[in-house]
C-alpha cells in the first residue's frame, strides 16, 4: 500500500524518474492497453494516460492509482455488476453489465479521472474503461511489458528504479 | 465508419476560400494507391492544373496518413504532404514527411486525410473534432512563435489536442518555412509553412475519440519486437560532459543534459535527442528541444562528420539502421565479417572552418529555427556557411546589412533569423526568399560560384575549391551527398545519391538515403558510371522510398534491406491484406510513375532539365578529390533511363510503361499533351 495525502492505494503503475528512464512520449502504453483489451487503438479506450509536454516534452504517464477506499467503485449504480472488486482487491469493469453512466469517472479523486469514458452515440457501446491491472494475463500488465524504454512499474514490492537504493 | 484498409473511412476536402468542406471517401483511393504519398500523388494528378504557383489559391496541400497510421505498428505515426514547394527552385510538386501525433489523432477524429486549398479571407485555424471540421479565426495566434502557438490551442481546445501550427516565418512567406507538431517534429522540406502563410492558415488542431481497428494484432506485436530490434531497457537522462564529434567537440561546462525521445504516434524507437535546459534565443527561461542529425552543426562546423562505409553498404552480419545513431545504441561490429574492417574504415570529413563551436550560441539558433518555423537545414548548411564562407571571401564589403555579419556572434545570428523571417531591411525580403533564389538574385557568379579557399581534404592532405553556396539542385543545399564538406561518401554512393536527387524534386536525403549490400559494392565501385547493378540499387531504394511513404513507416527503420517484406508485413497486419514485399515494389512503381507524370504534365520535365539541374553539384571534388564527367555521367543516365523503361532523349516514360503498371490513363493524357516518347 503507499499513502497520499490522507489516501492509501493498491498496486499500481509507476512512472520512473528520468534518471532511470525518460519517457520517450510514444504512447505505446496507451496503444498497447487498448489492443490487448479492447483490440483497437482508440483515445477513449485506454486505460492508462501520457499527459504530453508539449514545450517541454517531457511527458507524464496518468495511471488508475487503485485507491484502497475506492470511490470509483462506490459511485457505481451497478455496484458488484457492473463494478467489480476482485480476489485481489483489484477494482475491475464487468463491461458487459456497465451502463457508461460515467459516474465512477466522476467519482475519481484525480484530475484528469484515471477512468475513461468511450463515447457513442450508441448508449450500449458507452462504456467505462479503467485500469484492472491485466488481472486475467499471468504476464501482467501490458503497458509494463511493452514499454521500449521500461519507464513503467507495478508497485508493491521494490521498483527497479530503486534495486540501488536497496542495500543503503 | 469504415475501417477499409486500415482506415476510417474519408478524406476532408478543406476550401478556404469559400468555406465549403467535403468529403471522399477513402476507399475511392485506397484499393489501387494504398495510403500516404501514392493517394496523394493520384490527388493531385487528377485536380492540379499547370501554371499554379506555390502561393496561389489554387495550390492545393493535401495530407494523408497511411494504412498503419493510429494502428500501434510502430513509425506508422508517419504522415505525408504534398503540393506545389515554394522552396523548390523552380517551383515544383513536392512531398514532405511529419511525424507526431496529429496523423493518429485524425483517424480518431474520423479522417484519414485532408486536402487544402483557396484561402481564407483572415487569418484561420481549421478545428476537427469527430467528424466535424470548422474554420476558426486565428486573430489570437496569428503573431504567434510555434510553442506559444501549440500552447494557446490546447488552453482553447483541452490538452489532449492535437495541432500542426506554423511560425512567424511561415505568416510571412518564408520560402524555407516548416510546419511543427508534437516533439518538435516538423515537414520542414518543401516550405509548406509558407504555403500555410499564403492561405492565411495558421494551424489545423484535431481532437477525436474514435478508434482504429488493425487486423492482425498478433503480427502486430511481433513488429513490435522485432522492427529495427528495440532496446527494450531503461533509457535515463545522461549528464554529457562534451557535445559534437570529429573536430567540433566542445566540453561543455558542467555538462548538458541528453534524454531521447521518439517522434510519432506507437514507435518503438526514440531516435530523436532530447537536450535538455538550453539556452533560449527568447527568454532567460531554459529550455529543452530536439536534436536530430543537422543539429549537431549548429553547435560547431570546422569538419564535416566522418564517414564510414557501412553507413551505405552493408552486409547480413553488419548493419543497423539510422534509428540507433542519436540514442547511441547501434550494434559492435561483428568482427566475424570478413569485410568488418573496410566497413568500419572511418573516412573523415574535410576541415571546413564555417564556425567554431559554441554550444550556447548553437542552441539559440535551433531555437529560433524551432520556434520561427524554418527548415533547420537551410538555416545551419546553407544561410549560415554561406555568409561564413562569403565573408571569408570578402563578398560582403559592398552590402550593409545593419550589423557586421559574423556567424560566430550570437547576436548577429538572432538578428539574421529575425531579418529573414520577418523580411526586414534591404537584404530581409531577399533572403525570405531561401537561398537559391537570393544567390540568383544577388548576382550566382559573384554570390554562388565564387571560391571559398578554406576547405582542406583530411583523406588527401590538401586543398580543394568549394563554392561558396551549397546549392545541390531543385532549390535544396546539399544534404550528406559526399562531396567532402557533406559526407565523405565514395564516388559509387554519391552517383547513387546523384541519380534518386536528379529524378526527384528536393533534397532526397532523408527518405531515399541510398542501402545496398557491400557485395554489390565490390562488383561496380571499380566502374560505376556503367553498373546496371547500381542503377538496380538505385531503382530499389527509391521504391523503398516510395513504399515507405505510402504505407506508412519511418525512413530511419526503412529500408532494412536483409527483410525486404518488412513493410508489407506491416501493411498485413494493419489493414489484413496478402502483400509481399515484391507486390509493394510494384505499388511503389506507379506511385514514382504518376510522381514522374506529375513533373512532366504540369512542371515541363524533361531529361536535359534534370540532369543540368544535378550535374554542377557532382563536378565539385570530393574529399579524394574526384569529380564527375558530363560523358560519363550521361552513361550513367542512359542505363538508368532503359531500367526504368523511360526514353533516353526526354526522360519520358513510355507507353508501355505507364500500362504496364495500370496507368494507361495518365498515358492517355500525357499523349494527347504531346507527352509520351514518340
Amino acid at each position: 500500500m503507499e499513502k497520499e495525502e490522507g489516501r492509501t492505494f493498491g498496486r499500481h503503475i509507476a512512472q520512473s524518474p528520468m534518471e532511470y528512464s525518460l519517457c520517450a512520449g510514444c504512447t505505446t502504453c496507451e496503444i498497447v492497453c487498448t489492443l490487448t483489451h479492447d483490440g483497437l487503438v482508440s483515445p477513449s479506450y485506454n486505460r492508462i494516460f501520457v499527459d504530453r509536454g508539449t514545450r517541454s516534452m517531457i511527458h507524464t504517464i496518468l495511471s488508475c492509482q487503485h485507491c484502497s477506499d475506492h470511490p470509483c467503485y462506490n459511485a457505481c449504480p451497478k455496484k458488484d455488476e457492473a463494478m467489480r472488486i476482485d480476489e485481489n482487491g483489484i477494482v475491475y469493469v464487468d463491461e458487459e453489465n456497465c451502463i457508461g453512466c460515467g459516474l465512477c469517472a466522476k467519482a475519481c479523486v484525480f484530475e484528469p479521472s484515471r477512468i475513461n469514458m468511450v463515447k457513442s452515440p450508441d448508449r450500449k457501446k458507452r462504456k467505462a474503461k479503467k485500469c484492472d491491472m491485466c488481472r486475467n494475463d499471468p504476464e501482467g500488465p501490458a503497458c509494463v511489458r511493452w514499454c521500449p524504454v521500461k519507464c513503467l512499474a507495478v508497485t508493491g514490492g521494490t521498483l527497479p528504479w530503486e534495486e540501488d537504493k536497496k542495500d543503503e | 465508419m469504415s475501417n477499409t484498409y486500415g482506415y476510417v473511412g474519408k478524406i476532408a476536402r478543406i476550401n478556404l476560400t469559400t468555406g465549403e468542406i467535403t468529403t471522399i471517401p477513402t476507399e475511392k483511393y485506397a484499393a489501387d494507391y494504398i495510403g500516404g504519398r501514392e493517394i496523394c500523388n493520384r490527388i493531385f494528378w487528377e485536380n492540379a492544373k499547370p501554371g499554379t504557383g506555390a502561393f496561389d489559391p489554387e495550390n492545393m496541400l493535401i495530407y494523408m496518413t497511411g494504412p498503419t497510421t493510429a494502428t500501434g505498428i510502430p513509425t506508422g505515426g508517419r504522415s505525408v504532404f504534398t503540393g506545389i514547394s515554394p522552396a523548390s527552385y523552380p517551383e515544383q510538386y513536392v512531398w514532405s514527411g511529419i511525424g507526431g501525433w496529429l496523423g493518429a489523432e485524425l483517424k480518431f477524429a474520423g479522417f484519414d486525410g485532408f486536402i487544402i486549398e483557396g484561402r481564407a479571407e483572415k487569418p484561420t485555424y481549421i478545428y476537427i473534432e469527430d467528424g466535424d471540421i470548422q474554420l476558426l479565426p486565428a486573430d489570437g495566434l496569428w503573431g504567434l512563435l510555434v510553442h506559444p502557438t501549440q500552447k494557446k490551442l490546447e488552453e482553447i481546445h483541452g490538452r489532449k489536442v492535437k495541432s500542426m501550427v506554423i511560425g512567424p516565418a511561415g505568416e510571412n512567406l518564408m520560402r524555407n518555412a516548416s510546419i511543427t507538431t508534437s516533439n518538435d517534429s516538423v515537414a520542414a522540406k518543401g516550405g509548406f509553412g509558407a504555403v500555410f502563410g499564403s492561405k492565411n492558415l495558421k494551424a489545423v488542431s484535431v481532437l477525436g475519440t474514435g478508434a482504429v481497428y488493425p487486423v492482425d494484432i498478433k503480427k502486430l506485436f511481433e513488429l513490435r519486437l522485432k522492427m529495427a530490434n528495440p532496446a527494450m531497457r531503461p533509457s535515463p537522462v545522461k549528464l554529457e560532459p562534451t557535445h559534437g564529434m570529429d573536430g567540433n567537440e566542445i566540453p561543455v561546462e558542467g555538462g548538458w543534459l541528453r534524454g531521447q525521445v521518439a517522434c510519432s504516434h506507437g514507435c518503438n524507437q526514440h531516435c530523436n535527442r532530447l537536450m535538455m535546459n538550453m539556452k533560449s534565443a527568447f527568454s532567460d527561461e531554459r529550455i529543452n528541444q530536439v536534436e536530430k542529425c543537422v543539429g549537431i552543426f549548429a553547435y560547431g562546423y570546422k569538419e564535416d562528420c566522418s564517414w564510414s562505409p557501412i553507413q551505405n553498404f552493408e552486409t547480413s552480419k553488419n548493419h543497423f539502421l539510422p534509428c540507433k545513431m542519436l540514442s547511441m545504441e547501434s550494434p559492435e561490429p561483428d568482427f566475424s565479417d570478413p569485410y568488418a574492417p573496410e566497413l568500419f574504415k572511418q573516412v573523415r570529413g574535410d576541415i571546413v572552418d564555417f564556425w567554431k563551436p559554441d554550444f550556447d550560441k548553437g542552441s539559440v539558433m535551433m531555437d529560433m529555427c524551432n520556434e520561427y518555423g524554418i527548415d533547420k537545414w537551410d538555416v545551419i548548411v546553407w544561410f549560415m556557411t554561406w555568409l561564413s564562407m562569403c565573408k571569408k571571401e570578402g563578398l560582403l564589403e559592398d552590402m550593409d546589412f545593419g550589423m557586421e555579419v559574423d556567424v560566430e556572434n550570437e547576436e548577429f545570428v538572432k538578428y539574421f533569423l529575425d531579418m529573414i523571417t520577418y523580411r526586414r531591411g534591404k537584404y530581409g525580403p531577399i533572403f525570405a526568399e531561401g537561398m537559391a533564389r537570393a544567390v540568383r538574385t544577388l548576382g550566382k557568379e559573384k554570390y554562388g560560384d565564387s571560391i571559398y579557399h578554406g576547405r582542406y581534404s583530411q583523406m588527401i592532405g590538401q586543398r580543394l575549391d568549394l563554392p561558396v553556396s551549397l546549392e545541390a539542385a531543385w532549390g535544396h543545399s546539399f544534404h550528406w551527398q559526399g562531396r567532402g564538406f557533406e559526407g565523405s561518401i565514395y564516388k559509387a554512393g554519391w552517383l547513387a545519391h546523384t541519380l534518386e536527387l536528379m529524378t526527384s524534386t528536393r533534397d532526397i536525403m532523408t527518405v531515399a538515403h541510398f542501402h545496398d549490400d557491400y557485395s554489390n559494392y565490390l562488383e561496380y565501385k571499380d566502374d560505376p558510371y556503367h553498373s546496371k547493378k547500381l542503377v538496380e540499387s538505385v531503382i530499389f531504394n527509391i521504391l523503398k522510398a516510395e513504399t515507405k511513404d505510402t504505407v506508412t513507416c519511418c525512413e530511419w527503420q526503412s529500408p532494412d534491406i536483409y527483410w525486404k517484406d518488412m513493410e508489407a508485413e506491416m501493411l498485413n497486419a494493419a489493414a489484413g491484406t496478402d502483400l509481399t514485399g515484391d507486390d509493394l515494389e510494384h505499388q511503389a512503381m506507379r506511385s514514382f510513375l504518376m510522381f514522374r507524370a506529375i513533373l512532366i504534365r504540369n512542371f515541363g520535365r524533361t531529361r536535359k532539365m534534370e540532369v543540368e539541374a544535378v550535374f554542377p553539384a557532382i563536378t565539385i571534388p570530393d574529399t579524394f578529390g574526384e569529380v564527375a564527367t558530363w560523358e560519363e555521367f550521361n552513361d550513367l543516365v542512359d542505363i538508368y533511363y532503359d531500367a526504368l523503361g523511360w526514353d533516353r532523349e526526354t526522360g519520358w516514360p513510355t507507353r508501355e510503361v505507364y500500362e504496364k503498371y495500370g496507368l494507361s490513363d495518365i498515358a492517355d493524357e500525357l499523349e494527347a499533351l504531346g507527352k509520351l516518347p514518340n
